[in-house]
């Protein structure tokens, strides 16, 4: 088959009957994009400004577009979207476009089918671009927060660790924290919070500093009471232990799985179905994609916390990412919905793919 | 063509401190069109041209490879481009204009001491005053590499062109991404820096544009300037 006629079959991969495909404008506002993620992605788009000073980006994915149009047109209706074309982001060498294609299945009322759904596309592709025993890497969000939820430890932590999944630099300096906690910090202690609020109003004044645009006196003296009460608010070692050992826990997903469930286990924790769901999840990705290799890996997360249950990547033979994909129940709440409502989805980057099939 | 082009920067004392590191090895820069003029003159090395251009075009035209070697601070060079610093070679640092990039707060939050305090103010922001929280600086990329580094992602940059360590009394945005070399200018407007708040210890650089066109001529004329500046040869 020649590349062009690969890339034909693709297109009929994500344009066939139920799907609808999906063609978003290329010139988009990037502010979707910032609402969801700050800064996060604000390094990798492309971003330019109309003469009026209106901003705008070229289309960083398809998700978003797809997911906001979506809302629009009933969020509760089920859908599935399928699209192809071109995606820009900053790389390091320079602005870069590539060619993407995908699948999202919004709203489907059997979220297993979904997923089993999303997994055969995500084999069709790979079998046009003779990826025959792809190398994959999974891990598991419901999972984490499971365990998080069912670890020991004064509950003001949790939100913090849970914010930290998916930054291994950021999750092991707040352990790290955890594991030494600093003395109660410098400034007016032992004061009430009253005193407080108003030694605060009072710096803020003689610095200039409007007391309602930015923090307030009261939200501030409010965290530093509560800082002062969050460093007494020791996590237990044997807890800090455990999130350690749970995060680094990698490897062949039979063995992962098996080592959570040890820990588990022994530090007597209860997850309830989530490791039997996250053995069902990984067992129909390995199955239906005919995995070479997998790698659960327990601290694999996209940064952003839209993403709930499954996520996975298929790399090629020189590591980089061909297919990725997963479960964001969260992300048509945080777009407007009323309530999180399934959603699952994979993207599949073409030229890689093509280099695939060259190699 | 052996000739090649210098970039010094063309203002304040870090023009007089680079014109300075010449001038004590004997290599005396002269302004035939006056001291106004935009065009120097090594006199010792006839093959150098030299160019008076702002530091932060220096930076850039540097990681482009439009000019061969110039002297510019180190934090224009990561801020330029995120790529900027594998773009250029380093000849000497050269130990004045000295300053730190910092993250500095309004000393009255007195709830924030480390990059991990914002990082927890930053999360909760949004919900509770219905915008992002605001960072003043004109250092976009390094700001965005620090902040990420610590896992902070929920703020926006508010762009600052001058007087960076205004913009929190002014309402322009809630905390600043500066450069300082003493500290005093924050201070003075109410500022703190964190405690792990330093992004980059800067200094005036000699550098080599890795991107220029180099001949064999070229790079000779290079080293034989590069020579008695002790600094490292450029291979």
């Amino acid at each position: 088959m020649t590349p062009a006629a690969r890339r034909d079959a693709l297109k009929g991969l994500v344009s066939a009957p139920g799907i609808t495909f999906a063609t978003p404008p290329i010139l988009i506002s990037p502010a979707p994009y910032f609402d969801l993620a700050g800064e996060q992605f604000g390094a990798r788009m492309i971003l330019t400004q109309g003469t009026d000073g209106t901003e705008f980006c070229l289309r960083p994915d398809f998700t978003l577009p797809i997911a906001m149009d979506h809302i629009s047109s009933g969020a509760a209706t089920p859908a599935a979207y399928g699209y192809l074309g071109p995606v820009f982001r900053q790389r390091a060498e320079g602005p870069a476009e590539f060619v993407q294609g995908g699948m999202e299945l919004l709203a489907l009322p059997d979220a297993g089918a979904a997923l089993d759904r999303i997994i055969a596309f995500a084999r069709a592709v790979l079998d046009l671009y003779g990826v025959v025993t792809p190398h994959m890497r999974v891990g598991d969000i419901d999972l984490f927060e499971t365990l998080l939820a069912a670890c020991d430890m004064p509950e003001v932590w949790r939100p913090r660790i849970r914010a930290r999944f998916g930054h291994p630099e950021a999750m092991a300096a707040l352990l790290d924290r955890l594991a030494s906690p600093h003395g109660a910090p410098e400034g007016p202690a032992g004061m009430k919070l009253d005193d407080i609020i108003d030694w605060v109003g009072e710096l803020m004044l003689s610095n200039g500093l409007s007391l309602t645009e930015s923090r307030s006196p009261e939200e501030i003296a409010r965290r530093y009471v509560e800082k002062q009460a969050l460093e007494a608010a020791h996590v237990p070692a044997p807890t800090i232990a455990l999130l350690r050992d749970y995060l680094a826990i990698s490897g062949p997903a039979a063995e992962a799985l098996a080592a959570i469930d040890r820990l588990a286990r022994a530090s007597a924790l209860d997850l309830g179905d989530a490791l039997a769901k996250a053995e069902t999840r990984v067992a129909a990705l390995q199955t239906g994609l005919a995995a070479g290799s997998l790698v659960f890996d327990a601290g694999f997360s996209p940064r952003l916390d839209y993403y709930t249950g499954l996520t996975f990547e298929v790399t090629g033979r020189r590591g980089e990412v061909l297919v990725s994909g997963g479960q964001y129940d969260r992300l048509l709440r945080r777009l407007g919905a009323a309530r999180d409502i399934p959603a699952v989805g994979c993207a599949v980057w073409a030229e890689r793919l093509d280099e695939e099939v060259a190699r | 063509m052996s000739t090649i082009l210098l970039a010094l920067p063309s203002k304040g004392r870090i023009q007089e401190e680079a014109i300075a590191v010449f001038d004590r090895v004997g290599l005396t820069i002269s302004r035939p069109g006056g001291a106004r003029s935009y065009l120097g003159a090594m006199a010792g090395m006839p093959d150098v041209t030299v160019r008076f251009l702002s530091a932060s075009e220096i930076a850039r035209e540097l990681i482009r490879g439009s000019i061969d070697l110039g002297i510019t601070g180190e934090d224009l060079i990561h801020e330029t481009a995120e790529a900027g610093p594998a773009q250029v070679a380093v000849a000497r640092r050269l130990g004045f204009g000295r300053a730190d990039a910092v993250v500095a707060v309004p000393d009255s939050w007195i709830d924030v001491t480390t990059m991990e305090d914002l990082s927890d103010v930053a999360a909760d922001f949004r919900a509770r005053h219905g915008r992002w929280l605001r960072v003043a600086t004109k250092f976009v990329n390094l700001t965005r590499r620090h902040f990420a580094r610590h896992g902070i992602a929920e703020y926006r940059i508010v762009e600052s062109l001058g007087a960076t360590e205004a913009a929190p009394a002014s309402g322009a945005a809630d905390l600043v991404v500066d450069i300082t070399s003493t500290g005093s200018t924050l201070k003075a407007n109410g500022l703190r820096v964190l405690e792990n708040g330093v992004m980059l210890q800067s200094e005036a650089l000699l550098l080599v544009a890795r991107n220029a066109p180099w001949t064999p001529e070229k790079r000779s004329t290079l080293n034989r300037l590069l020579a008695p500046l002790g600094a490292e040869p450029f291979e």
